[in-house]
């Protein structure tokens, strides 16, 4: 039966996502246009199926055991503040919208400092003002991907989030996503529609956090779009339960002059898998992806990255590292494409992985595809165990060994951890990053001793 | 009195090749004893041993220090008791600082000899002005451990390292080579003002010159993994006027 199986791009979906489907369209009962959208989406889902590992974008991971089973719609559960404080972050002055179970959470967000610069409105109200404009989006987005046509089936909240023409803000804005559960596997399908007007400015800090053992799935689909001379600085933190599966997507489009900054840390989730699929449109644009991953036990974290040159004179930068311990695994696929004309381009790819132990798993597969000739690209990736000289010379100056191992893994997750634009994310992922690591490399800012001086 | 370091018929190999092939050599408190020899006769790969380096097999002989039994210990069990290794290639570390690293040290060095962590403040005050005193600049301290370093640098940087860990042996491995005269002038200073009735030095190096500044109690010439003379000040001048070629040949024939 799994042989069988294995030799297949897909299977068809389990049946009772299409009992879900229908539980949801009769509670929602929405008009047509986005009923209707609804229904070709579900529709495309089945007709995709949910991939196996034959399917190309899937090759390395088996999504099918975490996904293809029943599993309720969520219920966005209470969750105490005190829960929350440690991942609000931004500070005082942030724009803050918290989701449980994909639902946006009105009393847990801070939305009272939004004005004329930023427009912020929930997807569940966008579907009953505007279900026209959700239709049409859902509709425009279909990557030919099983889980992009899902989220727009059974896609219940999310946000819409645009910026006018010349907006520039100095506070960031926090998209919190609280999944938890109890005993029964749920799932949340969240969207956001993130729109910077030209010449806009933001810092958007995304985090997600399990709370709970229960098996739960967030199917999340973020579109991005920036227009000419657009600046993003998109710091992404997940620290996923030990059994939840997250599968977030993300589509971008660069246009002139625009850039995009982000920043991933991975630590924790059964399965995390970030997918995107970024364009630059237009000519000048910059785009700077890196990331850093800590899987172990049985953690999968899967890394699809899609980088399009369409337009010429652009620059993009992939530098992706992992930590993998115990049964860990991470897979990195990047593929850079450099279409006809994209003259002048520069583009790198980069994957660097640390692995711990025998068991430990990294599948790497790191591409170019160029179609331009006056061009710079390159893309390498590395995987080994700890430098034994550097460990060799900590050792001779009297760190033992577990700290000299704890502190090389830290320096390696730090060149990306400094990455974070948002000094608040920053010292949130150094915090869970040295958790994991072990407590006995102590934080390698320098602060302390400055403050001393 | 008993010996601060006593090597008896050390063997030692590195993947399987026989490097070490009978050294014995004992150094005094207080004593600075220099290493000359040609190249690859294994001077390095003694340090590494003393500094129990996992890639250098030890196979026979035994190596003292003070009462304890070196070969048992691990590399910080080492640098605990004291002994100290300046490093020919010191390592660079990217993403860790070098006073962070320093501090660290020191403290894991303090705490296993029963003595209080030093504060951050005091740390700072001592750190730079070793610094200071071996003209390394507050960029330098600043920066990842010995990443984007000149040669010279690091140099200087394994010797400010070794004055705040204030070890009893001190093992320096052609710690002057890529040193220009000014920097060997400061380099040595900073090894001078170290010396101590208590505390021991083994100086490898290629150069006279060096052992001009650090007047070396004892010299000892090793050639293919062995110690083949030893002698006073005035044989590293007998080698810098003859060379090795004469040296080598006479043992070879
Ligand atoms: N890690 C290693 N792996 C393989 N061979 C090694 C290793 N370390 C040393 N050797 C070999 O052992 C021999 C002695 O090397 P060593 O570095 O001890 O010489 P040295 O006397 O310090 O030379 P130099 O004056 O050039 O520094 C050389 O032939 C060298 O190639
Ligand atoms: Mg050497």
């Amino acid at each position: 039966m799994a042989e069988r199986i294995g030799r297949r791009r897909q299977i068809a979906p389990d049946p009772s996502f299409a009992a879900r489907f229908e539980e949801l369209t009769r509670r929602l009962s929405e008009p047509q246009p986005l009923a209707q959208a609804r229904a070709r989406a579900f529709a495309r889902f089945f007709e995709l199926g949910i991939p196996t590992r034959r399917d190309e974008a899937w090759k390395f991971t088996d999504v099918t055991r975490a996904v293809n089973r029943p599993m309720r719609l969520a219920e966005p559960r209470p969750v105490a503040v005190e829960l929350l404080a440690p991942y609000r972050l931004g500070g005082e002055q942030a724009h803050r919208l918290v989701f449980l179970n994909g639902r946006f959470a009105p009393e847990l967000s801070d939305c009272a400092r939004l004005d004329g610069r930023i427009t912020v409105t929930s997807l569940a109200e966008l579907a009953r003002t505007r279900p026209e404009l959700l239709a049409h989006s859902l509709d425009a987005l279909d990557d030919g991907r099983s889980f992009t046509a899902l989220n727009a089936a059974l896609v219940e909240d999310g946000a819409w989030i645009e910026l006018a023409a010349g907006s520039q803000l100095a506070e960031p804005l926090q998209l919190l996503f609280i999944t938890s559960g109890r005993e029964e596997a749920v799932m949340a399908h969240p969207r956001c529609i993130l729109r910077l007007g030209p010449a806009c400015a933001l810092t958007l800090i995304e985090t997600h956090v399990g709370l709970g053992e229960a098996a739960a799935l967030t199917n999340l689909v973020v579109q991005l779009s920036l227009a000419e001379g657009a600046f993003l600085a998109h710091d992404r933190l997940a620290f996923a339960g030990a059994n939840q599966t997250l599968l977030a997507k993300l589509d971008g489009e660069l246009h002139a002059r625009s850039r995009y900054c982000q920043t991933t840390v991975v630590v924790g989730g059964a399965l995390v898998r970030t997918e995107q699929e970024l364009r630059i449109e237009g000519a000048e644009a910059e785009c700077l992806l890196a990331g850093v991953a800590l899987p172990r036990a049985h953690e999968t974290v899967d890394n699809f990255v899609r980088v399009h040159h369409r337009a010429g004179g652009s620059h993009s930068d992939q530098h992706f590292k992992s930590i993998v311990a115990d049964r860990g695994h991470h897979v990195f696929a990047g593929k850079i494409i450099v279409h006809p004309g994209a003259q002048k381009t520069n583009a790198y790819q980069k994957n660097d992985n640390l692995l711990l132990g025998d068991n430990a798993e990294v599948d790497t597969k790191p591409e170019l595809e160029i179609y331009a000739d006056d061009v710079k690209c390159s893309h390498g990736a590395t995987c080994s165990d700890l430098d034994a000289s550097a460990l060799f010379y900590l050792r001779a100056r009297g760190l033992d060994l577990e700290t000299s191992r704890a502190l090389l893994m830290h320096a390696f997750a730090r060149e990306v951890i400094d990455r974070l634009r948002d000094e608040s994310a920053r010292a949130l992922a150094e915090r869970m990053v040295t958790a994991r690591l072990g407590e006995r490399a102590p934080l390698l800012r320098a602060e302390p001793l400055e403050e001393a001086s | 009195m008993t010996a601060l370091l006593e090597i008896e018929n050390l063997h030692a190999r590195v993947d399987g090749k026989p490097i070490l092939k009978g050294v014995s050599l004992s150094i005094a408190p207080g004593e600075v004893h220099a290493i000359m020899g040609p190249n690859g006769s294994g001077k390095s790969t003694l340090a590494f041993v003393l500094a129990g380096h996992e890639a250098y097999e030890v196979t026979d002989g035994s190596i003292r220090f003070g009462d304890e039994d070196l070969l048992a210990m691990e590399p910080e069990e080492r640098a605990h008791a004291g002994l100290f290794l300046a490093m020919q290639y010191p390592v660079e570390i990217p993403g860790v600082g070098n006073l962070y690293f320093l501090r660290q040290a020191l403290n894991a060095v303090r705490k296993a000899r029963g003595l209080e962590e030093i504060s951050a403040a005091e740390f700072l005050r001592k750190a730079r002005e070793e610094a200071r005193r071996l003209g390394i600049g507050e960029e330098l301290l600043k920066r990842d451990l010995n990443v984007g370093f000149s040669g010279g640098e690091k140099k200087r940087n394994e010797i400010l390292q070794m004055a705040l860990l204030e070890p009893r042996l001190a093992v320096l491995d052609e710690t002057d080579s890529g040193l220009d005269i000014d920097a060997l002038r400061v380099v040595a200073e900073g090894v001078n003002r170290m010396r101590s009735p208590e505390r021991g030095f083994l100086v490898i190096t290629h150069y006279q010159r060096l052992l001009e500044y650090i007047v070396p109690d004892v010299v000892h010439v090793m050639v293919d993994g062995r110690i083949r003379r030893t002698g006073g000040p005035e044989l590293a001048r007998e080698l810098e006027a003859r060379g090795y070629e004469a040296f080598v040949g006479r043992l070879a024939a």
